[in-house]
């Protein structure tokens, strides 16, 4: 863009800094009360002088079963990651290869499934789990994680597979390969940096959620999102614990943050910023 | 036409039909369930009692009485508010680290943590950043003379604790996207128009904001849909509370269905605001297609 003057840098770099340090400012918070002492919780004259203790940490893995539920976000958070990314992969080349003119509308029907709001649904799938004795099992949140995973997947996917070259795929028929073949042989190895990309939406999505993790799951099956909301409704508030399982929590997606970068933007607006 | 013929779209087609089946299966069946529960008295308390056939009895009482009219009222209103700022600041914001500087590309890497956090914890911290007495934004606050506000235990300030959460949390969004639009935009309508003497604001204005157009719409769809959606930091702070100042409809229906066990009415409400959203989505495509028309 156009060149600024000095005057004018100090000026964006002063402006930006206030606005970072106050975005920046609860992020901080969970990291230091996860450290501090229960004495200074609420103590802000204590940031700075309070001495770190690890103690938070070591309560919600003996006190807690907090391992537990960190091994239940685990598993349904991989398993419907998993679910989603081969089953839609699938679904998204059709959409990506196939030439019709009602394509597009089959396109956006699948992107018009995330816009449901969760909570519409939550009643029909207790009601549902309940009555196949799939309450409070990972299964039964693999299963609705995949649904709402679904059209993030197949609409990100289809952008990847946009952009092979389809005179890879022309030139492999040719050869006499079948269109199953051109797909696992040749696109999808081509695709495989976007389902990774998928893969790891999947993830954060999943790791994060909490609606259906509350509603779904009881004391067998809970997630670590569902825990840490726990520690504030059970007997005393303990911050300590809460804000160190809340720290454990957002780990992936900062690492998300700090690798991906340019992905978040292409599968958080749905492809529609180039 | 591709090198995909008759016989291979056909089989194209079974790659789509695990994408629809599993849909069906996981999304229609759910929502046609929900259809059914609508119209029935069913307490799930009580799961003895009969599930009698009660007509449109549950959609008169969601639509007619005060507490779902009310939820939808919140809902719009934190719409408009959070919506509101996310899109000035986001969009300021954006014009600030796509200037070329040294590190404004980790100052928006940065930026972008908050919507990477779980929306639980993102309550959670702002419950304790709000805690009555002890909270730390009574304290800062109170070092510049200002006396403690009730954040989340006075109908007066809930709704509005709940505003600068959300706003902390999705700002980013709108800067990310922004920013991603500003970059990939060409440079010399700029200097051409800077040349021709325009301040920058005149600039802004004319030249920059018509180019962000598509993509700002795109945003604010998305946005508001989410908007529409929007549980999880109010059941961290608030409950819903006090009283049923800060009672989104997404709220409203848990509460009807999980507190009352009003499944039946739960679920009305659950269709009525299906309806408002698939509006919402109509004129989201409406405008995604004439931009792309545009493109």
């Amino acid at each position: 863009m156009n060149k600024i003057s000095t005057r004018q840098a100090t000026l964006v770099y002063i402006v930006t800094g206030i606005i970072l340090i106050i975005f920046m400012i609860p992020i901080y918070l969970i990291l230091a009360s996860s450290l501090k002492p229960s004495a200074d919780m609420f103590s802000p004259s204590a940031d700075g002088l309070f001495t770190p203790t690890l103690q938070h940490y070591v309560d919600l893995f003996t006190l807690r079963p907090f391992h537990w539920n960190i091994i239940n976000s685990l598993v349904v958070t991989l398993g419907s990651t998993l679910f989603s990314v081969t089953v839609r992969s699938l679904g998204a080349f059709a959409l990506s290869r196939i030439r019709h003119p009602r394509i597009n509308d089959a396109a956006f029907w699948i992107l018009s499934m995330r816009m449901f709001p969760p909570i519409a649904v939550v009643v029909p799938y207790y009601i549902i789990f309940k009555s196949v004795g799939l309450l409070d099992t990972p299964l039964a949140l693999i299963i609705v994680y995949s649904t709402a995973n679904i059209p993030l997947t197949v609409w990100l996917m289809k952008g990847f597979f946009d952009e092979v070259p389809e005179a890879l795929e022309e030139a492999a028929q040719v050869d006499g390969y079948g269109i199953v073949e051109i797909f696992y042989r040749i696109t999808l190895p081509l695709a495989a940096p976007g389902l990774a990309v998928c893969a790891v939406f999947c993830f954060i999505f999943s790791w994060n959620e909490f609606l259906f993790a509350l509603m779904l799951t009881g004391s067998s099956a809970q997630t670590a999102t569902v825990a840490v909301m726990s520690f504030w409704s059970s007997d005393a508030v303990q911050w300590g614990r809460i804000m160190a399982g809340s720290f454990i929590i957002l780990i992936p997606g900062v690492i998300f943050v700090l690798t991906c970068q340019k992905w978040l933007v292409k599968g958080l607006t749905l492809g529609s910023v180039k | 036409m591709g090198y995909v013929n008759r016989r291979n779209r056909t089989i194209a087609g079974v790659f789509l039909l695990p994408t629809v089946a599993v849909l069906f299966l996981t999304t229609i069946y759910p929502m046609l369930y929900a259809l059914y529960l609508s119209f029935r008295n069913y307490d799930l308390a009580k799961p003895f009692i009969p599930r009698i056939f009660v007509g449109f009895a549950n959609f008169q009482e969601v639509l007619t009485s005060g507490p779902f009219m009310h939820s939808m009222l919140i809902t719009f209103k934190l719409m408009a508010v959070t919506l509101t700022f996310q899109f000035v600041i986001g969009v300021g914001l954006a014009l600030l680290v796509t200037q070329r500087l040294p590190g404004m590309a980790a100052i928006r890497t940065l930026l972008l943590i908050p919507m990477m956090i779980s929306p639980v914890i993102v309550g959670l911290v702002w419950l304790f950043i709000y805690f009555p007495e002890l909270g730390y934004l009574n304290y800062f606050i109170s070092l510049i003379g200002i006396n403690p506000v009730p954040w989340i235990t006075s109908t007066q300030w809930a709704l509005t604790a709940i505003a600068i959460a959300d706003i902390w949390q999705w700002t980013p969004f709108v800067m990310m996207g922004t920013a991603a639009a500003l970059q990939s935009l060409s440079p010399e309508p700029y200097e051409a128009a800077l040349i021709d003497g325009n301040s920058r604001i005149d600039v802004f204005l004319y030249v920059t904001l018509p180019q962000l157009k598509p993509v700002l719409i795109s945003l604010l769809f998305l946005r508001a849909i989410d908007a529409f959606k929007i549980y999880d930091i109010i059941f961290v702070l608030t409950k819903g509370g006090p009283g049923d100042a800060t009672e989104t409809i997404a709220l409203y229906i848990y509460r009807q269905s999980f507190t009352f066990w009003r499944m039946g009415v739960g679920a009305a409400a659950s269709f009525v605001s299906l309806i408002i959203i698939s509006v919402l989505i109509t004129l989201f495509f409406k405008s995604m297609q004439k931009s792309a028309v545009a493109r």
